[in-house]
């Protein structure tokens, strides 16, 4: 009989991807790793900024235990969504995770100064994808300890 | 060109399993260890004796330790502009949503908690080098590089008017 | 300025010169810029590229993360995605190849693009085409092969190597920029010094040229300018060219400022136009001009006539000139005006006219030559009579004479004497009457010899007061002297004509100093306009007021000080007119004390009308001498319907009697009697209405004799209050001292009124000392503020309230202790307003239970989570070298396996066994102790979905075993989730566990019970469970089965039943040995379904 962890309850993971090819792909590759994973999609930067804060449609929105963030984004860009998360005294502590196409050094030291968690690069490639996927999963959301979230109210 | 990775910790046991660990899944990965937080900044910021180190590509670090503990280093990294370039990743005993807290509040990269079993810690390793190691992008040092780079492929006379017209 | 031709070339060599230099610096600089823009423009060009590379790269893999949404999803849209980017990728591609066409080495790149994107698109038409006709499979497989990957990597390679080509160029167009610009620099800098040389040097020559020219000019200017000066200057002389014949040829200022003519007018006449007309019927013009001739100059002084006609007096000299042959050219004539004194003698008759006294002007010969108004008036002549006459005429004696001695002395001397030499001599009118006068002389020198002028002064009306003063002086002076007050006499003009020598060391004036000034000097104000007020009155009126009229006025002394006067007044009659004799004396010392005496009145009065009681004074005769504002209220009088009356009016009997009583005794008796003695009596009031009154006295002594100052008290309210206690007393007294509780009665004021004996003990007062006392002093908080709040409630209310409502307070005895009490208040009407009854209650020993009980649950609580914080830490600190054991027996097991025998392999492997159950214990611990720890709010949770949870984190389980769990539709309750989820776990995990082979079947349903509560059942078709060990299976580690047959550690269903006790409820189980077993618990339900059941 296994004791019960904290984590044999769903994990949220926002995903602020703008591109739904993409969106679609990431769905797939978390569904083969992961059934116990909620993931919620903003497709721009104001998206994610109120879902994180709660405000407006998002008022019930979870805590995610995992944010993963694509640098090119419409309305407000990734970088400026990084910034803000991690200034802000609430949400700083949530692992926030780059994933995008672009390999440029400037992207990848600009979003290490501004505490990004890790950077990852979009493969092209659906197999290295899936693959990239289950990597995530199987470091983030089973290995590592996430900070506790409180969670919103239940049902 | 090899991975270095810097271990952060005072147990001597833990040292050496982690080691073992980390031989099991890639010989090739270079670990560096010390045993204090003040040896830790020494080490990360190239002084004294560590004045030859190489810069890791990430660093392990236990939070219980003598002198400075982890989340005071942990604290300096991350305020350095440069240090904070190298993923800080936290491997403890602790489970405590305190510890976890207090660690991603300073901006920790990761937090990680050993397990009992050394299997178990086998497994956690390989999953850390795979994502840290070959997956994940990390920041090099890189406009030097660049350059070095494009004046490799330059021809002698396209050098000489570079560096006498350079210098302004 | 004129320039010479060498200047000229200078110039605009200069000017070309520097034209020049300019053409060349601005040269310079133009390519400077262009260098600059040049550069700029690559490095925006190199951006562009590098840009537009980037949106390449980017498009492409637009397009294939496109293809493969397509592919999962089947669905049209993407394609219409993908080809938009495709073409965008071509458009980029285009764009690019433009940027870069004057580079070959990037060129080159583009046939190669545009391979691999024929490819790639020839690959993703195969895998739309196999999507669309074969499914997701077949496409799926196309997309995972080879070349697709290859293909990406190509392109990716191409791109980042054009990518390096474009920062290469950047770096050396960038080096080859600067070294331009540095070069442009320097020809800038060359050419700009070039041109300030030059401009410089042109400058230099040019001015040296012109300062040499401007020093010539300047020299001529100044010779010119001192010629001309000179001819102007000459004004005060004519200086005039005569013809041979006398014809006037040149003509200057001078000339026509001494004749009146100007230039244009004269020129060409004669001269002899300015002679009279006896010198011209003399021939004295010709007559001149033979003599100024024959020998060469000639001199004379004669008289000529003006313009306008008036004469002049002038001194002339001519001077004949001749040509070389020596013939009569003509004359050359200089002449002076020598009549200026006659101007001046003008002024002098202007300013005679003007003179205030009469002025005469008389001659050696002691004839009047000039004379103005006053003289005229003075001596009733006119003007005519007296020019020529001798002075003798209106001067008798004494000037003319004078005159003549006067004459003979020098200007010098009589000027020396002119100063305050009045000579007073008579004067004669032209009527004979003469009069005295006083004349001034001076004398002064004219074309016709030394005049004098007299300035002559109407003595009389001095004379007549010099002799006038002279009587009064007989007359007065005995008195004013020998008056001890300061008397000053002043005429009706407000003159001070006289004064004694007390007035002179009063005012601190010597009497020169006083004497013919005004009044008003030494008493500013209120005397002068009463003098000419008194002055029209008689001398009797004026007798009449004399008596004890005496004036105040201030007094100014010299030194400005000023001080109190009282002026007593007299008038005179004299010859001159109503003088007015004052006769003043210094009250100073009499003011001061005056204004003591206000002072003290003042403060006095003050005191009186701060008094808080009503305060009367009265004297020995009994009546009302002062009273103060709150005596007027109390007695509703006002103040002047009291002062003068007689006391009686106010207190009828008991105070006037006393009064001279008390006034025959001395201060000193009557002041002993003072303290304390409140008389009780009865006041009157206006209306006639009588209330009770206390009073106190006190004498005072003041210039009007003995005064007895009263203080009056209304005693009314405590006579009242007296009154009322008495009837209270009767009443109640009966009720009260029956009373089990202390009975304290208090009023709206929150003063105690009535107690009971009860009330003594309880609060170690004696009944005297706690009526009549404020509340407050018993209950020091809660009481008081509730009566009023009572109080304004009614009865009905107020008992309303009564039933049940023990309020809680302290109590305080005398000795200081405070001690809890319970009070219940009750009113009461009275005549004198609401009371109210508090009945009191000592609650010492229930308080003190209920702090004990208090106190046990708190140390219990305490004991509690430190027995939880303990079995946490233990658990974790046993971990550390459990963590050591565990790890390197295992590394140990897997280094050393078959290197070692197998013995020792077999001690190895029971080690690690060991540590990992050890391990798993601990792990129990702390999820057990977690329960209460780490347990959560209670919320309206949804159990279905707590279920769910459950199930999906079985799903291994179910799946390893086949399982079929099935539920009723499961309600909300109000519990921690992820406690309801390990709870469900927990049983269904055992439900499908400890089973036979086969399929294992789980049943949750749920009923609801009493109380809002839902209970739950878990029913399984496992092994099922003996009755016997229904109660040890909730224990801890607690096992029935061996390890073998199956894995666990016994705590469960230990945590199961912590986790229901935690939500209030009770765990409990029913079986049979193999028929399965059906665990039962009861969860709160949330307010949410029970109002939606209709709370069942």
């Amino acid at each position: 009989m296994k004791v019960l962890e904290g984590d044999d309850m769903p994990l949220q993971v926002l995903l602020v991807e703008d591109s739904p090819g993409d969106v679609r792909l990431t769905q797939e590759a978390f569904r083969e790793a992961n059934i116990s994973i909620r993931l919620h999609v903003a497709t721009d930067g104001a998206e994610a900024i109120t879902f994180l804060k709660r405000e407006g449609p998002h008022v019930h929105a979870p805590r995610p235990d995992l944010i993963l963030l694509d640098l090119n984004l419409p309305k407000m860009d990734g970088r400026e969504v990084l910034a803000q998360i991690k200034e802000d005294e609430d949400l700083k502590t949530i692992p926030t995770v780059i994933l995008t196409t672009s390999e440029a050094e400037a992207d990848i030291a600009k979003s290490y100064q501004l505490q990004a968690n890790c950077y990852l690069c979009k493969p092209v490639q659906l197999d290295a994808f899936e693959n990239l996927v289950k990597s995530i999963n199987d470091f983030w959301l089973v290995k590592a300890k996430l900070p506790l979230q409180v969670s919103a109210n239940a049902t | 060109m090899p991975s270095h990775v810097l271990l952060v910790e005072d147990s001597p046991g833990y040292v050496r399993l982690t080691e073992e660990a980390f031989r099991e899944v890639d010989a090739s990965i270079q670990l560096h260890v010390v045993s204090d937080g003040v040896e830790a900044m020494e080490f990360l910021r190239r002084e004294g004796r560590h004045a030859l180190a190489p810069r890791p590509d990430i660093t392990l670090l236990d939070l219980n330790m003598p002198k400075m503990d982890g989340c005071e280093v942990l604290a300096l990294i991350k305020q350095d502009e440069r240090l904070r370039m190298i993923p800080a990743i936290i491997l403890t005993t602790s489970e405590s949503d305190a510890d976890i807290m207090k660690s991603y509040h300073l901006h920790a990269n990761c937090y990680l908690s050993r397990p009992l079993e050394f299997d178990d810690l086998r497994t956690l390793v390989k999953s850390l080098v795979d994502f840290w190691l070959t997956k994940a992008k990390l920041p090099q040092n890189n406009a030097r590089l660049l350059q070095a780079a494009a004046y490799k492929r330059m021809s002698e006379s396209e050098r000489n008017l570079v560096r006498r017209e350079g210098r302004t | 300025m004129k320039t010479t031709p060498r200047l000229d070339r200078k110039i605009q060599l200069a000017f070309g010169c520097a034209i020049v230099a300019l053409l060349v610096v601005g040269a310079i600089s133009y390519r400077g810029m262009l260098v600059s823009s040049e550069s700029d423009q690559w490095v925006r060009h190199t951006h562009e590229v590098l840009e537009g590379l980037e949106d390449l790269r980017s498009a492409r893999e637009r397009t294939e993360s496109s293809v493969r949404g397509f592919v999962l999803t089947g669905d049209e849209s993407y394609l219409e995605t993908y080809r938009v980017s495709r073409l965008k990728a071509e458009q980029f591609q285009a764009i690019v190849r433009d940027l870069t066409a004057d580079n070959p080495a990037q060129q080159r790149q583009f046939p190669i693009l545009e391979k691999l994107a024929a490819q790639k698109f020839q690959l993703a038409q195969l895998v739309i085409g196999l999507r669309r006709s074969q499914g997701l499979e077949a496409a799926v497989d196309a997309m995972r092969s080879g070349s697709g990957q290859r293909i990406m990597d190509d392109f990716q390679a191409v791109i980042r190597t054009m990518v390096a080509e474009e920062q290469r160029l950047l770096v050396l167009r960038d080096a080859d920029a600067k070294r331009r610009l540095s070069q442009t620099k320097t020809g800038l800098i060359l050419g700009t010094v070039l041109g300030l040389l030059i401009a410089a040097t042109a400058g230099w020559s040019v001015q040296r040229d012109n300062s040499r020219r401007g020093l010539a000019e300047d020299a001529l200017l100044e010779s010119e300018l001192k010629y001309r000066t000179l001819i102007q200057g000459v004004q005060d002389y004519a200086i005039l060219m005569l013809g041979p014949k006398g014809e006037i040829r040149t003509w200057n200022p001078g000339a026509e400022r001494m004749t009146g003519c100007t230039h244009v007018e004269i020129v060409g006449h004669n001269f002899s136009f300015f002679f009279s007309a006896e010198d011209v019927k003399r021939g004295r013009p010709s007559e001149i001009l033979r003599l100024a001739a024959a020998n060469g100059t000639y001199e004379e002084q004669g008289m000529r006539v003006r313009k306008n006609g008036s004469r002049f007096l002038i001194h002339s000299n001519y001077t004949a000139s001749r040509d070389p042959e020596g013939n009569l050219r003509g004359f050359s004539v200089i002449s002076r005006d020598l009549s200026e004194s006659k101007e001046a003698g003008e002024k002098y008759q202007g300013l005679l006219e003007a003179a205030p006294d009469a002025m005469v002007v008389v001659n050696q010969d002691g004839e009047i030559v000039l004379l103005n108004l006053q003289a005229e008036r003075q001596f009733g002549y006119h003007r005519d009579e007296l020019i020529g006459q001798k002075v003798k005429n209106i001067i008798p004696e004494g000037f003319a004479e004078r005159l003549i001695a006067d004459g003979t002395r020098s200007a010098a001397e009589a000027l020396a004497q002119q100063i305050g030499t009045g000579i007073e001599l008579i004067g004669r009118r032209k009527d004979g009457s003469q009069f005295p006068v006083e004349i001034m002389l001076s004398p002064f020198e004219s074309a016709e010899g030394i005049l004098v002028t007299a300035a002559i002064r109407d003595i009389s009306v001095r004379r007549t007061a010099e002799t006038h003063l002279a009587q009064m002086e007989g007359r007065y002076r005995g008195l004013l002297e020998a008056a001890p007050d300061a008397m000053v006499v002043v005429n009706v003009a407000g003159e001070i004509v006289l004064l004694n020598v007390r007035a002179e060391t009063e005012f601190g004036y010597s009497r020169d100093e006083l004497v013919g000034q005004k009044v008003k000097n030494i008493i500013p104000q209120g005397f002068a306009e009463r003098i000419i007020a008194d002055g029209t009155r008689s001398a009797a009126e004026a007798l009449a007021q004399q008596i004890g009229t005496g004036i105040e006025l201030i007094g100014r002394r010299k030194d400005g000080s000023e001080f109190p006067i009282e002026i007593m007044l007299s008038p005179l009659e004299s010859a001159d007119g109503i003088l007015v004799t004052a006769a003043i004396r210094d009250i100073s010392v009499r003011k001061t004390a005056e204004t003591h005496l206000a002072q003290m009145e003042g403060r006095y009065r003050g005191l009186l009308e701060a008094a808080p009681d009503a305060m009367v004074v009265v004297n020995v005769a009994g009546e009302i001498v002062l009273l103060n504002v709150r005596a007027e209220t109390e007695f509703g009088y006002s103040r002047d319907e009291l002062v003068g009356q007689k006391v009686k009016n106010i207190i009828p009997e008991g105070f006037a009697e006393r009064l001279i009583a008390d006034g025959t005794r001395s201060a000193a008796e009557a002041l002993a009697q003072q303290i304390g003695t409140g008389i009780e009596l009865i006041g009157r009031r206006k209306d006639g209405s009588e209330f009770p009154i206390e009073i106190m006295l006190s004498p005072l002594e003041s210039r009007d004799g003995i005064l007895v100052t009263a203080a009056i008290r209304d005693i009314s309210v405590r006579r009242t209050a007296e009154t009322h206690l008495a009837q209270m007393d009767g009443r109640y007294r009966g009720l009260l001292e029956a009373a089990p509780d202390a009975m304290v009665v208090v009023n709206v004021a929150g003063e105690i009124v009535l107690l009971n004996v009860r009330a003594e003990t309880e609060f170690g007062y004696s009944r005297d000392e706690l009526v009549g006392q404020k509340v407050k002093n018993i209950i020091p908080q809660g009481f008081a503020e509730r009566i009023i709040a009572d109080g304004t409630r009614s009865a009905a209310e107020a008992l309303a309230q009564q039933i049940g409502t023990g309020i809680e307070l302290i109590g305080r005895r005398k000795d200081g202790s405070d001690f809890p009490i319970e009070l219940m208040l009750s009113p009461l009407d009275s005549a004198d307003g609401i009371l109210v009854t508090a009945a009191i209650r000592d609650v010492t020993t229930r308080k003190m239970s209920e702090a004990q009980l208090l106190h046990k649950v708190a140390e219990l609580k305490r004991s509690n989570e430190e027995l939880g914080q303990f079995a946490y830490i233990a658990s974790h600190d046993l971990q550390e070298p459990l963590r050591m054991v565990a790890s390197y027996t295992q590394l140990l097991s897997r280094r050393y396996k078959g290197k070692l025998d197998a013995e020792a392999d077999e001690f190895i492997a029971f080690a690690v066994d060991g540590a990992s159950r050890m391990q798993r214990l601990i792990q129990d611990l702390l999820a057990l102790s977690r329960v209460g720890s780490k347990g959560k709010e209670l919320l309206d949770t949804s159990s279905e979905n707590a279920l769910q949870q459950a199930l999906v984190n079985l799903r291994g389980a179910i799946q390893e075993k086949g399982a079929l769990v099935t539920h009723d539709p499961l309600p909300a309750v109000m519990a921690d989730e992820m406690q309801l989820v390990q709870l469900f776990q927990n049983l269904v995990g055992n439900a499908i566990k400890y089973q036979n082979p086969g399929v294992p079947m789980v049943h949750v349903s749920v009923v609801p019970g009493d109380r809002e509560k839902w209970i739950f059942s878990v029913k399984d078709n496992g092994l099922g469970i003996d009755p016997q060990y229904f109660e040890r299976i909730f224990g801890m580690f607690q096992r029935l089965h061996k390890r073998e047959e199956f894995a666990g550690t016994g705590i469960g269903l230990a945590i199961c039943k912590k986790i229901v006790e935690r939500h209030g409820g009770t765990i409990s189980v029913e079986s049979q040995p193999g028929q399965g077993a059906t665990f039962r618990f009861a969860l709160a339900a949330s307010a949410r379904t029970m109002k939606a059941s209709g709370g069942q």
